[in-house]
């Protein structure tokens, strides 16, 4: 079994096990005793006695009250970056043995005693590294139409589309790195996610680290369910982030996975990884 | 609103700034204009422009002057704007144009609207620059007629006003090659990019009607026009440069006994020799194949770009088409069928009403500056929208003739194919609302 088949058919299981949800909480159908369809969890944030502004960790348990911040207000981006820091650290100390990749920083020595093997895989590759594929594209010289005399076939022999020049192969990089830009753009934004509360997806991911978009489809705690890197993104937006929840084909979210796939560009793709 | 990221990226030093120099540019990347408008691409403007051709303003001077100057032609009767004029879009709205003497040639004039971007010149690709265009119509006999490259430097060189500006942009005499970077620097000007389109595509979901956004997500999906018009925000052009026996030529040429006496005719034939075949002969419809003598390029012809399309008809290489109806008609029954007919070819099977929504997408297409012209322009052509000479509805609808499948008629309320990828700045872009039934 291929790989893809495997996706498909997880996919399927997800998309059925949707709909079996959604008829059984449906206002018509009575609701089914013994095996409840398990909500989707939520995190239940504690109240401020302040009211202060509360910010939740994506492990469902862990939040923090932000002093100064009243709940409704926004934090400015110094400091959702410190809070989500902050959180982070928490995360790191209850979790001490979890597989969380350090953070990629720039010409940074590995702290002293560090025993956290850095990640063996690229994980910025530059984005036109090029292939085995002979350059320059289908050429008359190729032989195209060779093949077709022997095989007696006077008709279009597929030139048209297969001569693909080096001009063809820059648009499509070009068009493919703008399509990655806008989703980097998004990432890093947290008012184009629809952000309440001022945190973006790099306060957590610098660089879409930890992101591991080639482990999907996988059963995610946080969900309590198989998810795809969509649901997930949608999770992070409901949750830490605190917005609405992206359409499957919202734009922002397209543009999002495009990035967070491009980041892990040679990364082996290995589904239901934990 | 934002501008397109790829325009604000690349908004680098204005290249008109550095007036007063003479020489060629001698940094190695030129920077695109600053004040590039919303659909035309940095990027491909980069791509296409080679650095030392890049336009400078003294020869763009001259080489507009040249373009609009009767003198070129060996009457002083034609200029390369008798055909190419820019009250009509850089076009002639003629079939086929017409040279010294009243004489037809066998194409139409394509614009040079965005002609810059193109991967290469004429309908069948035969100049790989937009320099090595230049100089052919010039000494076609049909067209501007001209004896020889020397007999144009002599006739220039007449007219002490060139002398002194061919002094002054090249610091030397007036020779061919300069000439044809002149013109050339003319047209790497003509640009055009800002059109309704480009409006609803960075954000303004009102720059469409109901009708208009239909026809995009037909332009996409049951209409199949994007195959080859494929566009987005880095090739905004909406054409792959490609070539395609479309069988605009089949039902008055036999193919297979035209390439075959065409063969022996061109194989020892020069640039020159397929220029005038091109434009005088009945192998003119051989099209790529005079260029390439590969089977497969007979009877195939270069995508033209879409922008301003509905100012630059009639349409095709030959300009047989009179309207954008006519044109979807071709489209809608697969073609002429051909042996060398393009494989991407099929039978669409749109309805009228769908055949309406695309031509008024098409519309959309146009820039701004030509607005006025546009409005005229639609009305003529629905003026003629009842004769439709190309129509087959037997066929489009697959009642006649075996010309396969259909594409697949998206469900709109589902899923509108113009979503699908990206066309490049979408994410400004509030998803195409659908009036539930």
């Amino acid at each position: 079994m291929t790989f893809r088949m495997k996706l498909l058919v997880g996919t399927g299981a997800v998309l059925s096990f949707a709909g079996g949800v959604a008829l059984a909480t449906g206002p018509v159908s009575p609701p089914a005793r013994g095996t409840p369809a398990p909500e989707v969890k939520k995190h239940e944030l504690p109240v401020s006695k302040d009211g202060n502004l509360v910010v939740g960790l994506c492990d469902g348990e862990t939040s923090m009250e932000v002093k100064g911040v009243k709940a409704g207000e926004s934090l400015t981006r110094a400091q959702a970056q410190h809070v989500s820091g902050a959180l982070m650290e928490e995360w790191l100390r209850k979790n001490p043995n979890a597989h969380w990749d350090a953070v990629p920083l720039v010409a940074q020595a590995p702290a002293p005693g560090s025993t956290t093997p850095r990640t063996q895989q690229p994980r910025t590759p530059p984005p036109s590294s090029k292939g085995t594929v002979r350059e320059g594209g289908v050429t008359p010289e190729s032989g195209g139409a060779q093949v077709k005399q022997q095989l007696a076939v006077p008709i279009q022999d597929g030139h048209t589309y297969g001569a693909f020049s080096d001009r063809d192969e820059a648009i499509w990089a070009a068009s493919t790195e703008q399509f990655v830009d806008e989703g980097h753009r998004v990432f890093h934004d947290a008012k184009a996610i629809g952000g309440t509360v001022g945190i973006s997806c790099d306060m957590c991911h610098p660089d879409a680290s930890n992101t591991h978009p080639e482990t999907y489809p996988k059963y995610q705690v946080q969900l309590g369910r198989v998810a795809l890197l969509r649901d997930m993104i949608n999770w992070c937006i409901e949750n830490p982030v605190r917005g609405r929840p992206l359409a499957d084909g919202d734009p922002r979210m397209r543009a999002m996975e495009a990035y967070i796939y491009a980041k892990r560009k040679g990364v082996k793709l290995e589904y239901g990884k934990k | 609103m934002r501008p397109p990221c790829g325009v604000a990226l690349s908004l680098a030093v204005l290249l008109f700034a550095r007036s007063g120099q003479a020489q060629p540019m001698d940094r190695d990347v030129p920077s695109s204009p600053a004040d590039l408008p919303p659909g035309v691409s940095a990027v491909l403007w980069k791509l296409s422009v080679p650095p030392q051709l890049a336009p400078t303003p003294e020869r763009v001077l001259l080489g507009e002057k040249l373009f609009n100057d009767q003198r070129l032609s060996v009457d002083n009767t034609v200029s390369c704007a008798t055909c190419h004029d820019p009250r009509l879009g850089f076009a002639d709205a003629k079939p086929v144009s017409e040279g010294v003497k009243g004489q037809k040639v066998t194409r139409n004039s394509p614009t040079l609207l965005n002609a810059l971007f193109n991967a290469s010149q004429f309908w069948d690709g035969r100049a790989s620059t937009l320099e090595d265009q230049a100089k052919l119509p010039i000494l076609n006999p049909r067209e501007m007629g001209m004896p020889d490259e020397a007999a144009v430097v002599a006739k220039v060189k007449a007219i002490p006003e060139y002398v002194r500006d061919f002094q002054k942009v090249f610091n030397r005499e007036v020779n061919f090659d300069d000439l044809a970077v002149a013109i050339a620097a003319f047209e790497r000007t003509l640009y055009s990019g800002n059109a309704r389109f480009d409006h609803f595509i960075t954000g303004d979901a009102k720059a469409f009607s109901a009708a208009e956004r239909r026809g995009w997500a037909l332009f996409n999906g049951k209409a199949r026009c994007n195959t080859c018009h494929a566009g987005n925000v880095v090739s905004p052009l909406f054409s792959d440069q490609k070539f395609h026996n479309i069988g605009i030529a089949a039902h008055k040429t036999d193919f297979p006994q035209l390439a075959r006496e065409g063969l022996r005719v061109v194989r020892t034939g020069d640039e020159k020799q397929i220029d005038e075949l091109a434009l005088e002969t009945r192998f003119s419809e051989l099209g790529r194949f005079l260029v390439t003598k590969q089977e497969n390029d007979v009877g195939a012809f270069k995508t033209p770009t879409l922008r301003n399309i509905a100012i630059t008809g009639p349409y095709m290489h030959d300009g047989s088409l009179v309207t954008l109806w006519d044109v979807m008609d071709h489209y809608n029954k697969g073609g002429v069928p051909n042996p060398y007919l393009d494989g991407g070819m099929q039978r669409l099977g749109l309805t009228e009403a769908e055949i309406d929504d695309v031509v008024a997408f098409l519309f959309t297409l146009t820039d701004e500056q030509f607005a006025k012209f546009a409005t005229k322009e639609q009305a003529r052509q629905r003026g003629l929208k009842n004769k439709r000479p190309e129509r087959d509805t037997a066929v489009a609808m697959g009642k006649k003739g075996n010309l396969g499948d259909l594409a697949p008629n998206p469900d709109l309320a589902v899923k509108n194919p113009a979503d699908i990828g990206v066309y490049g700045t979408e994410a400004q872009v509030k998803p195409a609302s659908t009036p539930k039934p």
